[in-house]
């Protein structure tokens, strides 16, 4: 009997059902856009392809999997930098659309490709376009995938600085065993006194990495508002964003009170501790 | 497998088809006069105040290491959980001499942010690498990068504001709006170069044997794999076809550097991976490094010179008894191991508490009695507790710094005429660090 004999009948015509709603995916695994997602994954096609980068980055494949070969994500991912560049290269709006999705964010940023591509692609640079325009336009699925950074983008946008001791907590941190999170425990102290153990008064701090002043973090500021990071990341998470401006209008309110008791010493000095008004 | 001359070739072709292009230069720092001639940007430059000493690069160019009036630009990662990173260098920085300033007037790159979640673009990261420039400049100090990753990243940056004429108008016109200018130093350097440039310096003052000691090296991937053809190599360190720091101060101090077969690999950080996906961080990091290093090589310790493979590589390990891969192996930066080895105290300088992995039985390999110094360690907090001044390797700050970045005998720019902006004025010099 012909193996066809046994396949059920629906494979060979759809029910009335399945013609109303067809399936996201094709039996080939890409993915239809459809709808405003398909006039999105155009604008993102469109932009990405316009990018100064796209035309640097890019320079042609190959197709010698070197990059693959050398990639710490292709490893433990299904990801491959080989068809991340190919998608750069010549793929189209649903294929870019589909990769943006989750696999741009399995890359380590670690530059092994691009050490390893003798064509001289920046493959690691377009992944990061990739996850730039993810973020401008933001995609649900980048929202769900940075979620667990407010803490850190917090720290960043305010101070400058991604990490401060305070945000190591067992809770958060479990499988780094006793030492790197339960200093108290371990040490009988509180974490502000292990602080105080560094040999330098700038690391004094568990609440970022080191002391910064607040000329430096409203500079900081500044250069977001000025370059557009402010406002992606607004389309991001704009709670987070409004909160962050929060933050910052009190330092500048700090600053200035600051500018009033130290009249004096400020007036003495020249360049931009004096030109910069907060 | 990356071996110098594969790099060479590769760098080499990619370099040739993008002067194709037309866009490209291949030695930035040539193209800095250019644009300094044209008044486009204040070129930082090394001065004799700054003791240089020359090192040679991948493509056998001369890289001019500064060892003495530096400013520390730190690390996120490395201040905030293992800081005994940054008070091991500062001490050695001590030990020999050097002066330097170690600021709250400093950012981050903001690239671990950025290589992680994206939520940036190359004019802030340019701007904000700028930003960093300009106050080392006007504090007459020059810039020594603690982190691999800034290290690369401001190398990407300084490349794009040579080569893109817009990014550069950009970024001047926001920096100018705060009182700054755009300043670019003539040399991004890593502090492992310094290390490096230093090393007869640290040697002479040795006080423990390292004969015996086995040292696994990890590479760091933002040291020699972004814009490689600034990284430093040396003959006397692989034949030239490996990155020569770390593994050069570990030779001279008389460690066994011992090789394992996925010595290339990333130690699998990832920037987004450690902080929201450590399943792969971990396996990546017990599986391909540490592993390797302790059957293959059979390691006391791995060392390594960056943030976020000291991080992921050591932290990772605690876990790793859960999966059968109980190794916790020691692991260290190169200036951690350096100090030591000087006779830093393990707790209060070289802080190797702050590790998951214990370096205790390195610490006894090495000779040093850890266990009086555990006990001074923990009277030492004991005081502290009950409100003892700390001890610490620099002065420390006045109130005013925590608002403003003060003057310090700096060279400020209108003051500098246009055609000769160097700095020139050189600060008094006062106990560890000069202001
Ligand atoms: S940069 Fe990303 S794609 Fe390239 S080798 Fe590293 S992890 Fe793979
Ligand atoms: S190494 Fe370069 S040329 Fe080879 S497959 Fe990867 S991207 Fe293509
Ligand atoms: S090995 Fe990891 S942390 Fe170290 S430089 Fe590479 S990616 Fe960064």
């Amino acid at each position: 009997m012909s193996i066809v004999a046994h396949l059920p009948r629906r494979v060979l015509s759809l029910t009335e059902e399945e013609a109303a709603n067809p399936p996201a995916m094709e039996l080939t695994g890409r993915r239809k856009a459809t709808g405003p997602e398909h006039e999105l994954a155009e604008t993102i096609f469109a932009e990405f392809r316009q990018d100064p980068r796209h035309h640097e980055f890019v320079l042609g494949c190959l197709n010698c999997g070197e990059c693959t070969t050398g990639c710490p994500a292709a490893r433990f991912y299904d990801f491959s930098p080989r068809e991340m560049l190919q998608i750069a290269a010549t793929g189209d709006a649903t294929t870019l659309w589909d990769a943006m999705q989750e696999k741009i964010w399995a890359c380590c940023q670690c530059y092994t490709c691009n050490m390893r591509c003798r064509f001289g692609n920046d493959i690691a640079g377009i992944i990061s376009v990739m996850r730039e325009l993810s973020v401008v336009h933001g995609l649900e699925s980048t929202r769900k995938t940075l979620a667990p950074f407010g803490r850190s983008l917090t720290l960043l946008m305010t101070v400058g600085t991604q990490v401060s001791s305070d945000m190591i907590q067992p809770d958060f941190f479990r499988d780094w065993g006793p030492f790197a999170t339960g200093s108290d425990k371990v040490w009988d102290v509180s974490s502000d006194v292990m602080r105080k153990a560094i040999p330098s008064d700038v690391l004094q701090t568990t609440r970022s990495s080191w002391e910064v002043s607040v000329q430096t973090s409203l500079e900081l500021f500044r250069i977001y508002e000025e370059t557009g990071v402010l406002d992606m990341l607004r389309g991001l998470d704009p709670d987070l964003t409004e909160m962050l401006i929060d933050i910052i209008e009190e330092r500048r309110e700090e600053f200035q009170d600051a500018r009033g008791r130290f009249a004096k010493e400020i007036a003495a000095m020249r360049g931009p501790v004096a030109s910069f008004t907060g | 497998m990356l071996s110098a001359n594969e790099i060479r070739k590769v760098v080499a072709e990619r370099t040739e088809h993008q002067k194709g292009t037309g866009k490209k230069v291949v030695d930035v720092r040539e193209e800095l006069d250019r644009l300094e001639d044209r008044g486009e940007v204040i070129v930082h430059r090394i001065r004799p105040a700054n003791r240089p000493v020359p090192l040679t690069t991948l493509f056998g160019w001369t890289k001019q290491i500064p060892t003495d009036r530096l400013w520390h630009h730190k690390s996120c990662g490395q201040c905030g959980n293992i800081p005994g990173y940054p008070s091991s260098l500062l001490w050695l920085m001590n030990e020999t001499g050097r002066t330097y300033l170690n600021e709250p007037h400093q950012t981050s790159c903001t690239a671990w942010n950025y290589h992680g979640t994206a939520t940036s673009n190359p004019v802030a990261l340019a701007a904000v690498a700028a930003r960093n420039f300009h106050r080392a400049y006007e504090t007459d100090h020059f810039p020594l990068i603690h982190c691999g990753t800034s290290f690369g990243d401001y190398k990407e940056m300084r490349k794009l504001l040579v080569e893109n004429a817009t990014v550069r108008t950009k970024v001047r016109d926001v920096l100018r709006k705060m009182g700054r200018d755009l300043v670019l130093p003539e040399e991004i350097v890593h502090y492992s170069e310094w290390v490096h440039a230093m090393a007869p310096e640290i040697v002479a003052r040795k006080k423990h044997s390292l004969t015996g000691v086995v040292a696994t090296v990890h590479e760091p991937c933002h040291y020699y794999k972004m814009v490689p053809e600034d990284a430093v190599y040396d003959d006397r360190v692989y034949a030239g076809q490996r990155p020569a720091v770390p593994s050069g101060i570990l030779m001279e101090l008389g460690a066994t550097v011992a090789d394992y077969s996925t010595w290339y690999d990333c130690c699998g950080f990832g920037f987004r991976h450690i902080l929201s996906e450590r399943e792969f961080s971990r396996s990546f990091a017990n599986l391909r490094k540490i592993r390797p290093m302790v059957e293959e090589a059979h390691a006391d310790v791995a060392i390594t010179s960056d943030t976020g493979c000291v991080t992921t590589l050591d932290k990772s390990q605690w876990i790793g008894k859960t999966h059968g891969l109980p190794y916790m192996l020691p692991v260290l930066s190169d200036v951690q191991f350096a100090a030591l080895a000087l006779g830093a105290h393990p707790y209060k300088i070289a802080q190797v508490h702050w590790h998951s992995a214990s370096a205790e039985a390195l610490l006894t390999k090495m000779g040093i009695d850890w266990t009086s110094a555990k006990a001074e360690f923990r009277e030492y907090l004991r005081s502290l507790k009950n409100g003892a001044a700390p001890e610490l390797l620099h002065p420390a700050h006045g109130e005013i710094e925590n608002y403003f970045a003060i003057n310090k005998g700096q060279v400020l720019p209108e003051e500098v005429p246009a055609a000769s902006r160097v700095p020139g004025a050189t600060a008094p010099i006062v106990g560890g660090r000069s202001e």
